[in-house]
C-alpha cells in the first residue's frame, strides 16, 4: 500500500517535471515552437500545426478547410481547435493540450509496462523477464526523449494518433477488447496508418480476454470486434461529413496519404523517390510500397503469434521507417515501446552502432537540410541521404530487437544452446 | 570434459580456420575443383567439342563410351555456368570430405554417386520420356549433397517453426530445386532431380552399403602412408564435430578476428594514423596533383566579353563627386545620408533609408543606411544585383574613393538600357552592422524592433559587389575579399569573373588573402590556403559583402592596393565589367563550386579533395569511441584470462555488464554547464570581458580537478566508467565536428586538431608524475589557453577577441562560439576528468557474465 503510495507520488512527480519542462520550453523560448513547426522532421503535411491553423481558419470562417489544399488532417480537430480560446491570443492552452495529451500517453505506456505483457504473454514467458524496467522508467524514457519533447513543442498532430495508438494497447493487455477498438479505430481515423495494427492487436486483445475469461468462439470475437472498428470509424466519417458538409475530407485527409500528392520533404523514404518518378510508373510504385508497407503485419503477426505485443513494437518501428509521411514523432512512438523489452537487451548485438547513427543522422539531417534550403550549396540528395541513413538507423533497431525477440524465443526451445553464438547456415 | 576437449579443437584449429577459406579446402574438393576448371579452359578452344565428347547423352552412352558417366560432372556449357556450380559445390564438397576422408569420398563420387544418378536419368530420359537431352555439369552433385545434408537436418532439427505451422526442413531442396528449375534457363530439372532423390537415398542410410568399407581403406591409409605424403588430405579417422542445425561457433574469421584481444590495442593507433594522415593531407594540397586550375563554369557570364566604356568625361563627374565627399568628412551619417540622397535623387534613382541599433557587448551599433534602385530598362524587377559601399571600411578608414566611384557609376549605369536586372545602390554607414541590418531587413528576417523594414524593394538578389577604395594614390592591383559569416563562401564563378575580367581584360593583377606577392609555388600557395582556412574557420564578417553570403546572395569585396598606374576609372571599369556579367545571367549562380579552398588566384580545391582531411580527423573520435565502447565491454582484469586454458584463447572474453548511469551524467552535466561560459561572453558587458576571462580560466584550471575529487570521493568510478566517460564524450564530439565539417570545413578541421590529444587521455592510476604531465598538456591546448595565445600571436588583446566575438553573434549569427564553448570545451572538460580520474582497483562486478549487455 505504501508503496503504491510512494510510486504514485513519483509518477506524479515525473508527470510535473515533464509538464513543466514542456511549459518553460514554451514560454522561455517563445520562437521556438514556431522553428520547430517549420522543421520538415517534425512537421509532415499530414501533421503540420501550421496547416491546422490554416484549416482552422477557413473553418471558422465558414470556408470548406481544404479549399486551397493547403490542410490534410482529420476533420475532427477543427471543432477541438476552436472550442480552444484563439492560438494568436492565448497560445498556453495549445500547449496544455498538448501537454497533456503527452501525459496521457505516458500513462497508457505506464500501463502497458506495467503489466509485463512485454515479458510473459499468455504464450510465451521470457526466462529473462526479472530484468526489466518499471513503468515509471519507461514514462521517463519516453517523456524525456528529445524527440517526444520537439515534437510536442512543434505542436504536431501525431501526437493524438501517438496517445490513441497507446491507449488501445494499453486497453488491449488489459484485456478490454471494446476500449482497444474504439482507441484504434480514432487513431486510424486521425492518421490512416494505425488500421494495419488491426491483426496483431486483436491477437493481443484475444489472448489477454481468453486469459481472463475464456471466449467461446474466436471468429465470433474477430468479426465482432472488427465489425466494431469499421461501426466507430464509420461514425467518425459521418460526423466528419456533418462538420465539413462533403465528404471532399476522404480525398483530401487519406487521399493524400494513399497517393502522396503533397511532395514535401520529410525523413522518409518515399518524397524523393516520387518526385523522381516519371507519372507513368506513379500508381504502380504508390501500390509497391503501400504493398511493402502492409506485407510486414502478415508476416510479423504469424511468425511472432506468440508474443503480440512484439508486433505491434516491430510494425510501429516499420511505420516509422517506411509509412508515407513520417517524423520523428513516429521515432519517438517506437523508441518508446523499445524500453518494454529491456529484458532482451542483452541479445542486442549493435546497440551502440544504432545509438550512433540515429545520433550521427540527428545532427547531419539538419546541417544537410540548411545547406540544400538555406546555404544553397548543397542539394537534394545531401538531405536524402540523410534520410537514409536514418532509416538505416531505424532498421537496424527494428532487426537487432526482432533477433534478440527471436533468440530469446529460442532459447527457451533449445535450452542447451543459450548463452552460445551461433551461426546460421 | 566434453566442452574442454571441445574448446582445444576449436583452438587448435584456430589458426588454420582463420587463414583463408580456400587454403584449407581438403584434397579431394581441390581436385574436383581443378578438374572442372581444367575442363573449362580445355572447353574454351574450337578445334575439339570437349562438350560432346564428355556429356551424357543418353543415345550415346554405350559400353564403349561408359566414360561420359564419369566425365559429364566436370563439363560446363559456359563460364558461368562452371562458376555457379563451383561456389555452389564447393562448400558442400569440403563438408562432405572433411566428414568422411579423402578416400571415401574418392570412392563414391567416382562410383555410386555418379553412376546411380546417371542410370536413373538415363532410365528415366531414355525410357520413359523416349528423349534425347544431354546433360553436363556439377550441379548434379550439389542436389546429391543438399539431398544428403537436409536429411541430417531434418534429423537434428525437424521442423521449421513459421507461425504455427511446421514446415519440415527435409523439403528444402526441393524448394531450391523448384527455385532452379524456374529461374535458370535450360537447367535441366530431371537431371537435379536424379541427384537429390539420390541423396536423399544417402541420407537415409540406404546406401551404406555402397562406400568402401573403413578397414581396408584404413589398410590403404596406412600402407601408403596418405596422411604423411598428401598434403590436405583427410583421413578415415579424422572425425569432425557435427556441421548440421545451427552450432556453437567461433565462426568465421571475421568474428574471430572481432574476438581477437590484439584487435582492442589497434584503435588508438589507426586514430594517430587518422589524424596524421588528415594533417599531412592539408599540405598535398598546394601541389599541382591535388589543386585545380579555376575555370568559369556557368556560359551565361561571359566574363571579360563586352567592351567596358566607363572612362573619358566620367573621370570629370568622378572628380566633382569626391569634391562633395570630402566634404562630407567627419560629419554626421544624416548629414552624409541627407547629401548623398540628394545627389543620387538627382540622378533620377528613387531612394530609401533604413535605420538600425544594434547591442552587443554592452556597446550600441546604429546608423542609417541609404540605397537607390535603378530599375531596369529591360527587366521586369524581378532581379537585382548590389552595389555596396561602406562609409567606413572594416578598419574605420574613410571610403574615401569608393563612395565618388559608386555615385560615378550609378549616374553611368543609369545612362545604359542594357541593364536586365535591377541595380541596388547601398551605402552603409559600417562595414558589417550597416550591411547586415539592410540584407535582413531586404529578406524579412530582421528584429523590427531595432531595425527598420525597407520601405523600397526589387527582386532576388542575384550577387553583390562591395568595394572598398579607401587608397588616395593610383593603385597596381585589386584584393578580392570573399570570406562570409560563419566560413561561406561566395560561388566560385564569382571570384573566377573578377579574375577574369581584372587579370585578363584589365590587366590589373589580382591577389586574395592579403597575399600581396604570390609567386604561386608551394610555399606562398600554402600560405594562402591556411590564411583561408584561418579565416573561414574564425567564421567572423570580413567586409560588407559577408552578410549577403548567408542569404544565399554570392558576394565579393574589392580592395585596390599597391603603388602602381591603375587610376579609379580602371577600378570603375572592373566594376561595369562584372556588373555586366552578372547581368547575363539566366539563373542564380549554382554552376561552380561553393566550398573550395583558393591557393592561387587560379587555384583551388575542392571539396570532394579536402574535406577527408576533416573527415578523417573526426574520424579519429568515433574510432577510439567505439573502441572504448567495445572495450568496457570486457572484464578489466587481465589475469584471469591469462589462468584460462590456453586453448580457450580465442573464445570470447567474457563480456560484463556496462554500467551506464554515471558517464550518462558526466557528459550531461559537462554538456550543460557550457551554456555558462557562452552565456557569459556573449552578455557580458566590454570593459568586463578581460576580468570575465581570467576569472573564467582560473575556474576552468580547478574545475577538472574539483570534478574529478567530486566523483573520487562520492561515485569511485571504475575503469569502465571512466572508459565509458572517455567514449561518450569522443562520440559527441566526433558528432558535432563531422556534422559542422559539411557547414564551415576549417572551423572543424581546426576545432579537431586541436581537440586531437584527447584521443590519447586515460586515468593514470599508478603514476602521479604522468597524470600531471597530461593535466599539465591538456591545460596548454585548453579553449581558454588557445584563445589567449591566438589573441597574443596576432597582438590583440583578449578582450578585443572577445567582443568581436560576441559582435559576430549578436549582429551576423556566427555561430564559432557555439562551437568553442558547446564543443570543444566539454569534450575538453570531460577529458580532464578522465585523465585525473583514479579508477578503483580491479572490480568484478556482480552482474551475471557471458551477456553482453546495453
Amino acid at each position: 500500500m505504501d508503496g503504491a503510495k510512494v510510486t504514485l507520488g513519483r509518477t506524479a512527480a515525473l508527470y510535473a517535471g515533464a509538464a513543466v519542462l514542456r511549459l518553460a520550453l514554451f514560454t522561455l523560448f517563445p520562437g521556438l515552437p514556431d522553428l520547430l513547426t517549420g522543421r520538415v522532421e517534425i512537421s509532415t503535411p499530414v501533421t503540420s500545426f501550421k496547416r491546422l491553423q490554416e484549416g482552422l481558419f477557413l473553418y471558422n470562417h465558414n470556408v470548406s478547410p481544404y479549399d486551397g489544399g493547403v490542410y490534410h488532417q482529420a476533420p475532427l480537430f477543427l471543432p477541438l481547435f476552436s472550442l480552444l480560446p484563439s492560438f494568436a491570443t492565448l497560445p498556453i492552452f495549445t500547449y496544455l493540450l498538448y501537454i497533456a495529451v503527452d501525459l496521457l500517453s505516458a500513462s497508457a505506456l505506464i500501463k502497458i509496462a506495467d503489466s509485463g505483457e512485454a515479458g510473459s504473454s499468455v504464450h510465451f514467458t521470457s526466462p529473462r523477464r526479472e530484468k526489466r524496467w518499471s513503468g515509471f522508467i519507461v514514462a521517463a524514457v519516453f517523456l524525456f526523449n528529445p524527440f517526444t519533447i520537439a515534437t510536442c513543442i512543434g505542436r504536431s498532430t501525431s501526437v493524438f494518433t501517438t496517445a490513441a495508438i497507446l491507449h488501445a494497447i494499453a486497453k488491449a493487455v488489459a484485456g478490454a477488447p471494446f476500449s482497444a477498438m474504439v482507441a484504434i479505430s480514432f487513431a486510424s481515423y486521425l492518421s490512416l496508418y494505425p488500421l494495419l495494427l488491426l491483426p496483431p492487436l486483436l491477437i493481443l486483445c484475444y489472448d489477454r480476454r481468453n486469459a481472463l475469461k475464456p471466449i467461446p468462439s474466436r471468429y465470433n470475437f474477430a468479426v465482432s470486434n472488427v465489425a466494431l472498428v469499421v461501426g466507430v470509424i464509420a461514425v467518425l466519417f459521418q460526423m466528419s461529413r456533418f462538420l465539413t458538409g462533403s465528404w471532399e475530407f476522404l480525398p483530401s485527409t487519406y487521399g493524400v496519404q494513399l497517393t502522396l500528392s503533397d511532395l514535401t520533404p520529410n525523413i522518409g523514404l518515399w518524397w524523393y523517390f516520387f518526385i523522381e518518378m516519371f507519372d507513368s510508373f506513379r500508381s504502380f510504385f504508390l501500390a509497391v510500397f503501400w504493398l511493402h508497407l502492409s506485407c510486414y503485419v502478415g508476416g510479423l503477426s504469424i511468425r511472432i503469434r506468440r508474443q503480440p505485443l512484439v508486433v505491434l513494437t516491430l510494425l510501429l518501428g516499420l511505420f516509422a521507417i517506411f509509412k508515407p509521411y513520417p517524423s520523428i514523432s513516429d521515432a519517438s512512438l517506437f523508441l518508446a515501446m523499445v524500453p518494454l523489452y529491456r529484458h532482451v537487451f542483452p541479445l542486442m548485438r549493435y546497440t551502440f552502432v544504432i545509438a550512433a547513427v540515429i545520433m550521427y543522422t540527428t545532427f547531419l539531417g539538419p546541417a544537410f537540410y540548411h545547406l540544400w534550403i538555406y546555404a544553397g550549396s548543397g542539394n537534394a540528395n545531401f538531405f536524402y541521404a540523410i534520410t537514409l541513413v536514418w532509416g538505416l538507423g531505424l532498421s537496424l533497431l527494428v532487426c537487432d530487437l526482432t533477433f534478440a525477440v527471436l533468440r530469446d524465443e529460442w532459447e527457451v526451445e533449445r535450452p542447451e544452446m543459450v548463452g552460445k553464438d551461433i551461426r546460421q547456415i | 570434459m566434453r566442452s574442454i576437449s571441445f574448446g582445444a579443437f576449436l583452438g587448435n584449429n584456430s589458426n588454420l580456420r582463420a587463414r583463408s577459406y580456400v587454403n584449407r579446402l581438403p584434397l579431394f574438393t581441390r581436385g574436383v575443383l581443378v578438374a572442372i576448371v581444367v575442363f573449362w579452359i580445355v572447353g574454351v578452344q574450337s578445334v575439339w567439342d570437349l562438350r560432346t565428347w564428355g556429356a551424357l547423352v543418353p543415345d550415346l552412352v554405350g559400353l564403349s563410351s561408359l566414360y561420359r558417366l564419369n566425365t559429364y560432372p566436370f563439363i560446363h556449357l559456359n563460364f558461368f555456368h562452371a562458376l555457379m556450380n563451383v561456389l555452389a559445390l564447393v562448400p558442400l564438397l569440403e563438408r562432405f570430405e572433411s566428414e568422411h576422408g579423402t578416400l571415401t569420398s574418392l570412392a563414391l563420387f567416382f562410383g555410386p554417386f555418379v553412376t546411380i544418378p546417371s542410370f536413373m536419368y538415363l532410365f528415366v530420359e531414355k525410357v520413359v520420356l523416349r528423349a534425347n537431352t544431354p546433360v553436363m555439369g556439377a550441379s548434379i552433385w550439389v542436389f546429391l549433397l543438399l539431398g544428403i545434408e537436409a536429411i541430417r537436418t531434418y534429423k537434428l532439427n525437424p521442423y521449421l517453426v513459421v507461425g504455427t505451422h511446421n514446415i519440415p526442413t527435409w523439403t528444402s531442396p526441393i524448394a531450391i530445386l523448384l527455385c532452379v528449375a524456374a529461374l535458370v534457363p535450360s537447367s535441366s530439372f530431371l537431371g537435379h532431380l536424379c541427384g537429390l532423390a539420390v541423396g536423399y537415398f544417402c541420407g537415409l542410410g540406404y546406401l551404406k552399403y555402397l562406400a568402401p568399407p573403413e578397414k581396408i581403406l584404413r589398410w590403404i591409409e596406412g600402407k601408403l602412408n596418405l596422411l604423411g605424403r598428401l598434403p590436405h588430405y583427410v583421413s578415415i579417422d579424422q572425425k569432425t564435430y557435427g556441421r548440421f542445425g545451427v552450432l556453437p561457433s567461433s565462426g568465421t574469421s571475421a568474428l574471430r578476428l572481432r574476438r581477437d584481444p590484439r584487435m582492442l590495442k589497434v584503435p588508438p593507433y589507426l586514430s594517430l594514423l587518422c589524424i596524421v594522415v588528415g594533417a599531412v593531407w592539408l599540405f598535398l594540397l598546394p601541389l599541382n596533383e591535388y589543386s585545380r586550375r579555376t575555370y568559369i563554369s556557368e556560359n551565361a557570364l561571359l566574363p571579360g566579353q563586352v567592351h567596358t566604356y566607363f572612362s573619358g568625361s566620367d573621370q570629370h563627374v568622378f572628380r566633382a563627386y569626391k569634391h562633395e565627399v570630402n566634404e562630407l568628412a567627419g560629419k554626421t551619417n544624416i548629414d552624409v545620408n541627407d547629401r548623398l540622397e540628394s545627389i543620387v535623387k538627382g540622378l533620377g534613382l528613387k531612394t530609401a533609408r533604413q535605420n538600425f541599433t544594434y547591442q552587443s557587448a554592452g556597446r550600441v551599433y546604429s546608423g542609417e543606411n541609404l540605397y537607390a534602385i535603378l530599375q531596369a530598362p529591360r527587366g521586369d524587377a524581378t532581379e537585382a544585383i548590389v552595389l555596396v559601399g561602406a562609409w567606413e571600411n572594416v578598419k574605420g578608414e574613410l571610403n574615401r574613393n569608393g563612395i565618388p566611384l559608386i555615385l560615378t557609376l550609378a549616374r553611368y549605369f543609369k545612362r545604359w538600357s542594357l541593364w536586365s536586372k535591377d541595380i541596388i545602390f547601398l551605402v552603409t554607414p559600417d562595414s558589417i552592422a550597416g550591411p547586415q541590418a539592410w540584407v535582413d531587413a531586404y529578406h524579412d528576417a530582421h528584429d523590427s524592433s531595432r531595425i527598420n523594414s525597407l520601405p523600397l524593394k526589387s527582386g532576388l538578389l542575384q550577387g553583390a559587389i562591395a568595394l572598398d577604395y579607401a587608397q588616395e594614390t593610383r593603385f597596381e592591383s585589386v584584393h578580392i575579399v570573399y570570406d562570409g559569416i560563419n566560413g561561406q563562401l561566395p560561388n566560385l564563378d564569382l571570384i573566377n569573373s573578377v579574375v577574369s575580367i581584372a587579370g585578363g581584360q584589365m590587366g590589373i593583377g589580382v591577389a586574395i588573402q592579403e597575399m600581396w606577392h604570390h609567386n604561386d609555388q608551394y610555399p606562398d600557395r600554402l600560405r594562402t590556403m591556411l590564411r583561408g582556412m584561418l579565416k573561414q574557420g574564425l567564421g567572423r564578417a570580413s567586409g560588407p559583402h559577408s552578410s549577403f553570403i548567408p542569404y544565399h546572395v554570392d558576394a565579393v569585396t574589392l580592395q585596390p592596393f599597391g603603388d602602381g598606374w591603375q587610376d579609379e576609372m580602371a577600378m570603375g571599369r572592373v566594376v561595369e565589367g562584372t556588373f555586366r556579367s552578372l547581368n547575363n545571367l539566366l539563373e542564380h549562380l549554382h554552376q561552380s563550386f561553393f566550398f573550395y579552398l583558393l591557393m592561387q588566384r587560379e587555384r583551388f580545391v575542392s571539396i570532394g579533395t579536402y574535406l577527408p582531411s576533416a573527415m578523417l580527423v573526426a574520424a579519429n573520435f568515433t574510432i577510439m569511441a567505439i573502441a572504448l565502447w567495445v572495450k568496457s565491454g570486457y572484464a578489466e582484469d587481465p589475469s584471469t584470462a591469462k589462468k584460462q586454458p590456453a586453448s580457450s584463447k580465442y573464445t570470447s572474453t567474457p563480456a560484463i555488464e556496462r554500467n551506464l548511469f554515471l558517464p550518462l551524467g558526466v557528459i550531461t552535466f559537462c554538456q550543460s554547464i557550457a551554456i555558462i561560459p557562452l552565456y557569459l561572453f556573449n552578455h557580458a558587458p566590454a570593459a568586463a570581458l578581460p576580468p570575465t576571462f581570467l576569472l573564467f580560466t582560473i575556474l576552468n584550471t580547478a574545475l577538472p580537478h574539483l570534478l574529478s575529487h567530486y566523483l573520487t570521493t562520492y561515485h569511485s568510478p571504475s575503469t569502465q566508467q571512466h572508459q565509458l566517460i572517455k567514449s561518450f564524450s569522443l562520440l559527441l564530439l566526433g558528432m558535432f565536428l563531422s556534422s559542422l565539417a559539411t557547414l564551415n570545413f576549417s572551423l572543424a578541421l581546426l576545432i579537431g586538431l586541436l581537440a586531437s590529444p584527447l584521443t590519447f587521455m586515460r586515468p593514470w592510476p599508478g603514476s602521479a608524475a604522468a597524470r600531471y604531465t597530461c593535466t599539465l598538456l591538456l591545460n596548454a591546448i585548453s579553449p581558454t589557453a588557445v584563445i589567449f595565445a591566438g589573441a597574443k600571436y596576432w597582438g590583440l588583446e583578449v578582450g578585443e577577441v572577445l567582443e568581436q566575438a560576441a559582435f559576430g553573434w549578436d549582429v551576423c549569427g556566427m555561430y564559432t562560439p557555439v562551437v568553442v564553448w558547446c564543443v570543444w570545451w566539454p569534450a575538453w572538460l570531460a577529458g580532464s576528468v578522465v585523465t585525473l580520474g583514479r579508477p578503483k582497483a580491479k572490480e568484478v562486478p556482480p552482474q551475471a557474465k557471458g551477456e553482453k549487455d546495453l
